[in-house]
């Protein structure tokens, strides 16, 4: 453990100069933002394999949940405090420069996974799930999305507040920033400044004949480097025998941030459980997921190219700018990393301290 | 519900709503009022009905599924009630002897 933790202090002391980048170098290197137990933002320099950054955010167990980097990459925004705040910290320094604390007397405001930043990263979207907190009752308030101005700093107030789904799970901003997508059981489209819904993708409410409702579980942002946003469901083919394995389908939804364009298909008959997906942004027909396995999958032939066993299983993942690396994390200490070519583990970035990722995401900020 | 009986006022609301047809009205299962208003069986079976496609180790899955309520009926309920059940525990599988039973505090 010593000698360990002497390691992550070196590695601390040479990204002064590693994060001291000015803005002419952006693009120049990639790092990794994730969060530990119970209190840790980490920065990782993704090709050294190294966490060259540990920074504490104040009142922030048992951990951190939904992480979303500034535009910029300077600055990254973390649900924390039993899911009661969102901190914003400067990745070089490690202040917080940013911190929202949702709950008030008497009503209790949970933040569970969903936000999303604007592309200019002015405005930070947050999605509020608020109980008022009766003597010996809940009282379900209505579920709400809140708009802070970043530069609003701490203690930053809500600038507006926009109806939502409920379940929503995940927020997503379009690339030019005039859309908000908040991911419930159908994918609803707004208008981020007045909350105006413009579109619905469905999702849940498909109606495909001889299908059952799919079923889909994603709290996990991870569409930054191809601009598409991508998740695993699951549904059961309705016409044909519920012993037959082929009734059972695994399948992609994407949406496209640029475009708008949306699809849902099966590519295989259901044989393993599979967290999130995130897609290459290099070679974009091809997505990578996870969870005990990590799959590739060609999304253009709808079909599974390779699957290898895990040492454990991961919840997240993400993939370097120029498509050839894959990063999987959550779950436990470690972050591993696999080629996108051969799907072969070529390293381990190890988390200082032994703590558990958990839920964090993983997110990749150019610096 | 002809084989299940409420057993106390707030279930019988429940019982009431889904008689009138309002049970769009009841909303437990997507809010975190408490984790008592949460359920998902968690770690019993998986989707195939085996335990193979569940999270291995299940260390792995222990704060990511206990700290947003997730197993209400296994572990304490951190996200309100026991806030610090695994504080000083931040690895499931090097610390997990540290874990401990909590009570209700009188």
């Amino acid at each position: 453990m010593k000698k360990f933790l002497a390691g992550a202090a070196i590695a601390l002391t040479a990204s002064v100069f590693v994060l001291a980048g000015s803005p002419a170098e952006v693009g120049a290197k990639e790092f990794l933002v994730t969060g530990a137990k119970p209190d840790k933002l980490l920065v990782i320099d993704a090709k050294a394999r190294e966490v060259v950054k540990t920074h504490t955010i104040p009142n922030a167990a048992p951990g951190l949940l939904t992480v979303t980097p500034s535009p910029d990459g300077k600055t990254a925004y973390a649900i924390v405090n039993g899911w009661e705040s969102v901190s914003g910290i400067d990745l070089d320094s490690g202040k917080e420069v940013f911190r929202a604390d949702f709950s008030k007397k008497g009503v209790r405001s949970k933040a569970m996974f969903g936000m999303d930043i604007s592309p200019d990263g002015k405005e930070l979207f947050v999605f509020l799930s608020p109980v008022k907190l009766g003597l010996g009752e809940y009282e379900v308030q209505d579920v709400h999305i809140a708009v802070y101005n970043t530069a609003d700093g701490v203690g930053a107030q809500p600038v507006r507040t926009l109806p939502a789904p409920r379940r929503t799970a995940l927020l997503l901003s379009s690339t030019d920033g005039t859309k908000l997508y908040a991911v419930s059981w159908d994918i609803v489209e707004m208008d981020p400044k007045t909350g105006k819904v413009t579109g619905t993708h469905k999702i849940r409410n498909w109606g495909r004949e001889n299908y059952s409702e799919p079923d889909v579980l994603d709290v996990w942002p991870q569409f930054e480097q191809s601009g598409i946003f991508s998740t695993p469901y699951y549904a059961v083919r309705t016409d044909l025998s519920p012993d037959d394995p082929a009734a059972y389908k695994t399948g992609l939804v994407t949406l496209d941030l640029k475009t708008g364009a949306f699809e849902a298909e099966d590519f295989e008959d259901t044989s393993v459980v599979i967290f999130s997906s995130a897609i290459n942004p290099v070679r974009r027909n091809e997505v990578y997921m996870v969870y005990t396995q990590l799959t590739k999958m060609d999304r253009d032939k709808h079909e599974v190219v390779k699957r290898i066993d895990l040492d454990h299983t991961y919840y997240c993942l993400n993939v370097s700018k120029d498509g050839s690396e894959i990063y999987l994390a959550g779950t436990m200490n470690d972050i591993a990393v696999y080629s996108t070519d051969s799907l072969e583990r070529i390293g381990t970035i190890q988390v200082p301290g032994g703590a558990d990722l958990a839920l964090a995401s993983i997110r990749v900020v150019d610096r | 519900m002809k084989h299940v009986k409420s057993l106390n006022k707030k279930a019988r609301l429940v019982e009431k709503a889904l008689e009138e047809g309002k049970v769009e009205e009841v909303r437990a299962m997507q809010v975190v009022a408490g984790c008592s208003s949460t359920l998902d069986p968690g770690w019993e079976i998986d989707p195939f009905g085996g335990v193979a496609g569940l999270c291995q180790p299940m260390e792995a899955d222990l704060y990511g599924c206990s700290d947003p309520c997730w197993w209400p009926a296994q572990v304490p309920d951190t996200l309100n009630t026991y806030p610090d059940w695994n504080k000083g525990a931040d690895s499931a599988q090097r610390d997990w002897r540290l874990l401990q039973a909590v009570f209700p505090k009188k």
